[in-house]
């Protein structure tokens, strides 16, 4: 018998529904879970992905991904490449392998949910797939990270990262159980598969990919290629489920891919901004994290919305002013909180580092040299103590990162000017505007206690630098350091320095 | 007398690049407070400048011999400690 043509039968199959029968709708798909709002329910009739695939095609083509992904690998398993790769560039393997493997296997859950409560078969079909996808990218990366444990440690943190108190897993965590775990599934599609997967994930796997190409990581490039090709075949439920709830429910439309693209904003600020402007060794630098932001977000994402008669979001100035400074800051918040890390953060502050900082970054050296050149000097005049933390960053309420973005004011200078607000008799900050507004709206939805919150209710003893390092599962064989103090400190050496605290024993 | 009380702070210093957290109590005086917050970052992120240090609640500068109960600064408000250069010759 031959069989048919894929375009033959495809229509037939790729959206069939139930007729319900012994349950009624509500108890098929309760709003609480599919969130229609005020879109109808015959709407989602009409909801229809443009790149169409069968069963068979996604078996096949996933199985050619997987084959050649794992030759890769063990090809290169043989060879000495992982002990030549710049700490720098680890560092940023690190970052990624604690921060991505297992927040991949959230997102399985956040498909799995929209494959179950999606309001069209055509959108449970394709978000299968997804959670297939999804599945596999927490196989392959944790599988990956997992083969260098043996060469360090800190390795270790791909697995363990997400689960522990970390500060920086749980603010990943106040992000993903925010847009993937606890939303409805049109909220989560306009969140993940549109504001998170069509514009951000591309800052990490392609951007990322040139990086680690240049820097000779082929492995890293290779995993993350090969990820990225089913990013973009299931974001696709990001856009027909926009093209649904924009005729019906713009206000809302607008509000959840706002706040989607904040979120996204914020954690990659966190990790890829340092990743691509500090960790990766400048000669191999394709790119700078604004550039790449311009490129690859800012304009995709602009005309994604507006062909569909949204607009900018309310806080797009402060976003895209935000690109000159919020990962400068954030770098050097988790260089200063290095203990508290599972990578090993280097400064990149050299005389040619900066050259390169201050042509990207016009306004660099006045915003973030003059910090440096202190911590700089105490390094060279053996005070490297009074650079360790003593006490914590004060965290935002709203996206779990310090409240670290400076502003500048009519007169030129530039300061951090604390964002708060009163609710319920207590004072809660923030990092932002942005983070302040999301938090108003969403107040009675807020899932994590910030590790400061937890602090001060005394969930963290006892309550020192040993006792939070404890709670974050913070041990000394992970614990992060600069890998080479030398490299970005010994062009400044023999010069004058006033104004240095002496701490233990400096002299 | 009551017990002092703990205040902790949301505070940064000058020009340095971060908020962070300080804890006080209700019987610190302003410049006990300048003090705090200055331990972590003079010297270590912004360059010492010699000039008396001042805290900054509410838009206010407040004198340094004021305690935080008396000033009605309350647990997790901001304060901001700055350079007074008032007497400084220019």
């Amino acid at each position: 018998m031959t069989l048919l043509k894929r375009e033959e039968w495809q229509d037939f199959v790729r959206d069939v529904d139930w007729t319900l029968s012994y349950v009624d709708e509500e108890a098929a798909f309760p709003e609480w879970f599919s969130g229609t709002g005020k879109v109808p329910r015959e709407a989602w009739l009409k909801w229809e992905e443009d790149y169409k695939v069968s069963y068979q095609e996604y078996v096949y083509t996933q199985r050619e991904k997987e084959t050649s992904t794992y030759a890769v690998k063990a090809a290169l398993s043989r060879s000495t490449t992982f002990d030549h790769l710049d700490e720098g560039w680890k560092s940023s393997t690190k970052m990624h392998f604690g921060g991505v493997a297992q927040v991949e296997y959230t997102a399985v859950l956040a498909e799995l949910k929209m494959a179950r409560f999606g309001l069209n078969g055509a959108w449970r079909n394709m978000a299968t797939f997804g959670q297939l996808d999804e599945l596999r990218h927490n196989a392959l990366t944790t599988y990956f990270g997992h083969e260098f444990v043996v060469k360090d440690p800190q390795y270790d943190w791909t697995q363990k990262a997400y689960t522990t108190n970390d500060w920086v897993p749980i603010s990943l965590r106040t992000l993903f159980d925010g847009i993937m775990t606890t939303s409805n599934v049109v909220d989560c599609a306009l969140q993940v598969p549109l504001a998170f997967e069509t514009g951000f994930t591309n800052l990490q796997f392609v951007a990322l990919s040139a990086d680690a190409l240049e820097s000779g990581d082929i492995n890293f490039a290779n995993m993350i290629s090969s990820i990225q090709t089913d990013e973009a075949r299931h974001s696709q439920q990001g856009v027909a489920t926009l093209e649904i709830l924009v005729e019906h429910d713009p206000v809302r439309a607008q509000w959840v891919i706002d706040k989607g693209f904040w979120g996204s904003a914020r954690a990659f600020a966190a990790l890829t901004g340092p990743s691509m402007d500090y960790y990766t060794p400048v000669e191999h630098r394709k790119q700078s994290y604004r550039e790449f932001m311009e490129e690859w977000i800012v304009d995709q994402f602009v005309r994604t919305i507006e062909d569909y008669g949204l607009k900018k979001p309310w806080f797009w100035d402060e976003f895209m002013r935000g690109l000159d400074t919020w990962h400068h800051s954030l770098h050097m918040g988790m260089w200063w909180w290095r203990p508290t890390l599972w990578w090993k953060p280097k400064a990149g502050v050299s005389k040619d580092e900066r050259d390169w900082l201050r042509e990207k970054y016009p306004n660099w050296e006045t915003v973030y040299g003059d910090k440096w050149d202190v911590i700089i000097d105490n390094i060279n005049n053996n005070n490297v103590e009074a650079t360790l933390p003593e006490t914590l960053p004060y965290l935002c309420s709203t996206c779990h990162l310090p409240c670290c973005n400076p502003t500048q004011s009519r007169d030129g200078s530039w300061r951090i000017r604390n964002k708060s607000l009163s609710y319920s008799g207590r004072t809660y900050h923030f990092c932002s505007n942005g983070c302040r507004q999301i938090w108003w709206k969403d107040r009675d939805n807020v899932n994590h206690q910030t590790l400061v919150d937890r602090f001060l209710a005394g969930a963290i003893q006892p309550m020192t630098v040993e006792g939070i390092l404890g709670y974050m599962g913070m041990t000394p064989e992970v614990m992060g350091d600069d890998p080479d103090y030398t490299a970005w400190t010994k062009d400044y050496v023999g010069r004058e320095a006033t104004g240095l605290v002496q701490v233990g024993g400096a002299s | 007398m009551s017990e002092p009380q703990l205040v902790p702070l949301n505070a940064i210093f000058s020009t340095d690049f971060v908020e962070i957290l300080v804890p006080v109590t209700t019987a610190n005086t302003m410049d006990e407070v300048a003090a705090a917050v200055a331990h972590h970052s003079e010297g270590r992120r912004v360059r010492a400048l010699p000039y008396p240090k001042v805290v900054v609640h509410n838009g206010r500068a407040l004198p340094g011999d004021l305690t935080v109960g008396d000033a009605g600064i309350q647990p997790l408000d901001h304060v901001a400690v700055e350079y007074d250069t008032t007497g400084a010759s220019s």
